[in-house]
C-alpha cells in the first residue's frame, strides 16, 4: 500500500544530490551534513518536548504519571538524534539537499488562505482563492486554463460537499447571506 | 467449518444489498483512479475521503474505504505497464517487466495477467481472512496488556526492518511518531500534555491531519521541486489481443501462487504491507528463476508475482485490525479512524458483537475484486487518457480537495493549518532522507502502547519482567529481539539493501 513514499519512481532521484554537488555551508569536518543536520533537528524537537512536558507529573510509586511516557520517548529521541548527528560527523554522506522556495511557499499560503477564509468567506471564495494561490507554486501555470479549471472545480466542490454529502459548510461569504 | 460458511453467507447477505454493492463499486473505481494518478497516494486519499463516509451507514463506509485500498493496487499496475510510471509505490516493481512487455506489443497480456493475478490473490486473501478470523479472535481474548504491548513492539520492529534506508533513522522516526502521539489529554489523569492551551490540541493531533500533511501536501511540494511537467512516454501502439496465450498462463500461474502466499504472509505481519510484499515477490521470482536474465526484459512472472502479492497483502492486512484491533500500517490506522467515527472499537469484540459488519466487509472485498476484473480491462483506455491531465492543473485541485477534506473532519480551520505545517515537516523529512511511514505507525500505536504498558506495569506492581515471564509475551518479545539482531547482522543487511536497489533499478 502507499505507506512508503508514494511515487518512488519519478522524483526520488533529485532529492539526494550526490556529495559535492553545490557549495556546502557546513564545515569540512562534518562528513555527512544531511544526517548531521537531521540529527540535530530531532534533538531540538526532543529538547522542546522535554521542556513542554516538564510541568507534568512523573512516576509515583510504580504507576506512570502523565509525564512519564512523553519524557521517556523524548529522551529516546534525544539519544537517537545524537547518534544520527554523530554518524553525520563520522561517515561520508550526502549534502543537505537544496530546498526550493516557490512550491513550499505558495502551497503553504494556499492552505493558510483556505483555513482563514473558510469560516467568514465560505467554500466558494476560499476554494477558488486557494486553488489560484497554489497554482502560483510552479512557473509552468497557464492562467487561462487554470482559471477555467479552478472555477469548474469550485462549482463541483460546492455541489459535492454540502449537497451530495451533506457536510455542514458555509458556501458564500457571511455578509452576503445575512 | 460450518461456522465459516455460515459467516460467509451472512457476509454475502450484507454485501449484496444494492446500496452496499454501489458503495463497493464507487470505492473500487475511486481507488483505481487514485492508483492510476501518480502524485496522490492511498493514504492521502483515504484521509481525504474519510469525511465523505460520515453520512453513510458503518458497513457501507468501511466497504467503500476498503474498496479504495485494494482498487488502488489494481490502478497502479495499469500505469506501470502502459506508461512506465508507477501510480502507486506498490507497483514500482511492475514497471520493470510490465513496461518492457508493453514495448514488445504485449501490453494486453500484461494487463490481463496483472488483473487475473490480483483477482486470484484477492480470492485467496478473502478466504484466509475468513479462516483465520475466528481462531485469531480467540487468541486475542487471551491477550493481556503485556501481550498487547509486546505485539506492538514486534510490529514496530518489523516496520523498522522493512523500511527503506537506515535502520537508525527509521527507529528515530518511530520514536518521533510516538512522541507526537503524546500531545493531548492523558487518558488516565486527563492532564493536558504539550497542548499549550490550544483547545484544538486538547484531543491530540488528528491522525488524518498528520497523514494528509506528511503524505498529501509534502508529496505535492516535493513533486513541484522536480518541475510540474513530467515526461510521460505513452505506449502508442493500440492494445491488441487482451487475452494471454496458453503459454503465458502456464508460465505465470506458479508465480501468481507464490506471490499470493508471500503477500498474504507479509500483509498479516504488523509493519508489513503491500509495498514490501511486491518488492519481496519480485526478488523471490528472480532468485528462483532458471534464467534470471529474462527479468527486466519482459518476463511475465515479473508482472504476475508482485501484482498478486500487493493485492494479497492489501487484504490480509485487515486481519490484525479486525482480530486484535491493532492497525498494521498507516492505511489501516485510518480505517481505525473511520470505525471510531462510527462508534466501533476495532478488536476481538467487533467480530462477536457485529458479525454482519465484519463479514459484510470481508465478502465485499471479494465482490469488489470481481467487479474490478470485469470493469477494469475495458476501462483501460479511459485511465490512460486521464494520465494526460497535466500536473500543473492536478496539484492545485489536490490541495483544495485535501484542505476541504481536513476541514470537514472536525469543522476546524486549525486542523487545516496543522496539516499544512506537517506538510512542511514532511518535506523536510524527505529532504533529509527520513521515511515518513514509520512515523505514522508510531503515531498510531503510541496511545495504545502507552495504555497497555501502564496497565501491564500496574498489574505487575511495577515489575518490568512481566513482559518476559508471561509466555505469550515472551515469545513476541523474543521475536522482536531476534528480528532486530538479524537486521543488524551484516549479511542480512546487505540482502535487504539489495532488495531495494534492485527494485529501484
Amino acid at each position: 500500500m502507499g505507506d512508503k513514499s508514494p511515487m518512488l519512481g519519478e522524483s526520488s532521484m533529485s532529492d539526494t544530490p550526490s556529495a559535492g554537488a553545490g557549495k556546502s555551508i557546513t564545515p569540512k569536518w562534518i562528513r555527512g551534513p544531511q544526517d548531521f543536520v537531521g540529527g540535530l533537528a530531532l534533538m531540538a524537537v526532543a529538547l522542546f518536548a522535554l521542556w513542554a512536558s516538564s510541568d507534568l507529573q512523573g512516576m509515583h510509586g510504580f504507576s506512570f504519571g502523565a509525564g512519564t511516557a512523553p519524557r521517556m520517548f523524548a529522551v529516546l529521541l534525544l539519544g537517537l538524534g545524537a547518534v544520527i548527528a554523530l554518524m553525520g560527523i563520522l561517515q561520508d554522506g550526502p549534502h543537505v539537499a537544496r530546498y526550493a522556495w516557490r512550491g513550499p511557499l505558495f502551497v503553504s499560503l494556499a492552505i493558510l488562505c483556505f483555513a482563514v477564509a473558510i469560516r467568514p468567506l465560505g467554500l466558494v471564495v476560499s476554494g477558488l482563492a486557494s486553488f489560484l494561490i497554489s497554482a502560483l507554486g510552479t512557473p509552468e501555470t497557464r492562467w487561462v486554463e487554470t482559471i477555467i479549471v479552478g472555477v469548474c472545480l469550485t462549482i463541483g466542490c460546492a455541489l459535492l460537499f454540502p449537497y451530495v454529502l451533506g457536510l455542514p459548510m458555509p458556501l458564500f461569504p457571511r455578509f452576503l447571506v445575512q | 467449518m460450518a461456522d465459516l460458511f455460515h459467516n460467509l453467507a451472512l457476509g454475502f447477505g450484507v454485501a449484496v444489498s444494492p446500496i452496499n454493492l454501489m458503495l463497493c463499486l464507487i470505492g473500487a473505481l475511486v481507488g483505481t483512479l487514485v492508483g492510476v494518478l501518480p502524485g496522490i497516494g492511498t493514504i492521502a486519499t483515504v484521509a481525504m475521503l474519510l469525511p465523505i463516509t460520515f453520512g453513510l451507514p458503518p458497513v457501507g463506509a468501511l466497504i467503500m474505504l476498503a474498496g479504495i485500498y485494494y482498487g488502488a493496487q489494481y490502478g497502479g499496475s495499469t500505469t506501470s505497464i502502459l506508461v512506465n510510471i508507477p501510480g502507486e509505490a506498490t507497483s514500482v516493481v511492475t514497471t520493470l517487466d510490465g513496461f518492457q512487455m508493453a514495448k514488445q506489443g504485449r501490453a494486453g497480456p500484461a494487463l490481463a495477467i496483472a488483473a487475473i493475478g490480483s483477482f486470484f490473490a484477492g480470492c485467496v486473501a478473502t478466504v484466509l481472512i475468513a479462516v483465520l478470523g475466528a481462531p485469531l479472535t480467540k487468541l486475542a481474548l487471551a491477550f493481556g496488556p503485556a501481550e498487547y504491548f509486546s505485539l506492538m513492539v514486534l510490529g514496530l520492529i518489523f516496520a523498522v526492518v522493512l523500511a527503506k534506508g537506515s535502520l537508525l533513522k527509521a527507529i528515530a522516526m518511530i520514536v518521533f511518531g510516538l512522541l507526537l502521539s503524546m500531545v493531548g489529554s492523558d487518558i488516565e489523569t486527563g492532564a493536558s500534555r504539550m497542548a499549550f492551551n490550544v483547545p484544538e490540541l486538547a484531543d491530540g493531533l488528528g491522525f488524518a491531519t498528520v497523514a494528509m500533511g506528511v503524505f498529501g501536501f509534502a508529496e505535492i511540494i516535493r513533486n513541484l521541486d522536480a518541475g510540474a511537467e513530467m515526461d510521460r512516454q505513452l505506449v502508442q501502439q493500440k492494445i491488441t489481443g487482451l487475452m494471454p496465450t496458453k503459454k503465458d498462463m502456464i508460465d505465470s500461474f506458479p508465480a501468481i501462487c507464490r506471490g499470493t502466499v508471500l503477500g498474504s504472509i507479509l500483509g498479516i505481519l504488523p509493519g508489513g504491507g503491500a509495498v514490501i510484499a511486491s518488492f519481496a515477490a519480485y526478488t523471490f521470482e528472480k532468485k528462483i528463476a532458471k534464467d534470471p536474465s529474462r527479468f527486466g526484459r519482459g518476463a511475465i512472472e515479473g508482472v504476475a508475482a508482485p501484482e498478486s502479492a500487493n493485492n494479497a497483502a492489501a487484504q490480509t492486512s485487515f486481519i490484525p485490525l479486525l482480530t486484535l484491533g491493532i492497525p498494521p500500517n498507516a492505511v489501516m490506522a485510518l480505517m481505525v479512524g473511520a470505525m471510531t467515527i462510527h462508534g466501533i472499537v476495532p478488536g476481538p469484540q467487533v467480530m462477536q458483537k457485529q458479525p454482519d459488519l465484519v463479514w459484510g466487509m470481508i465478502t465485499s472485498m471479494w465482490i469488489g475484486n470481481l467487479m474490478l476484473i470485469i470493469i477494469n480491462l475495458p476501462l483501460v483506455g479511459i485511465w490512460v487518457r486521464l494520465l494526460r491531465v497535466p500536473y500543473r492543473l492536478m496539484f492545485p485541485s489536490i490541495v483544495v480537495f485535501c484542505a476541504i477534506g481536513i476541514y470537514s473532519i472536525n469543522n476546524a480551520p486549525v486542523d487545516v493549518v496543522l496539516a499544512g505545517a506537517f506538510g512542511l515537516v514532511g518535506y523536510w523529512l524527505i529532504k533529509h532522507d527520513f521515511e515518513p511511514a514509520p512515523l505514522l505507525l508510531g503515531m498510531v500505536l503510541g496511545p495504545l502502547m502507552e495504555e497497555n504498558l501502564r496497565r501491564a506495569l500496574l498489574i505487575s506492581r511495577g515489575d518490568w519482567s512481566v513482559f518476559i515471564t508471561r509466555p505469550l509475551s515472551a515469545v513476541l518479545m523474543a521475536g522482536a529481539a531476534g528480528l532486530l539482531v538479524l537486521a543488524v547482522l551484516p549479511t542480512l543487511r546487505k540482502k535487504r539493501d539489495e532488495v531495494f536497489v534492485e527494485s529501484e533499478g
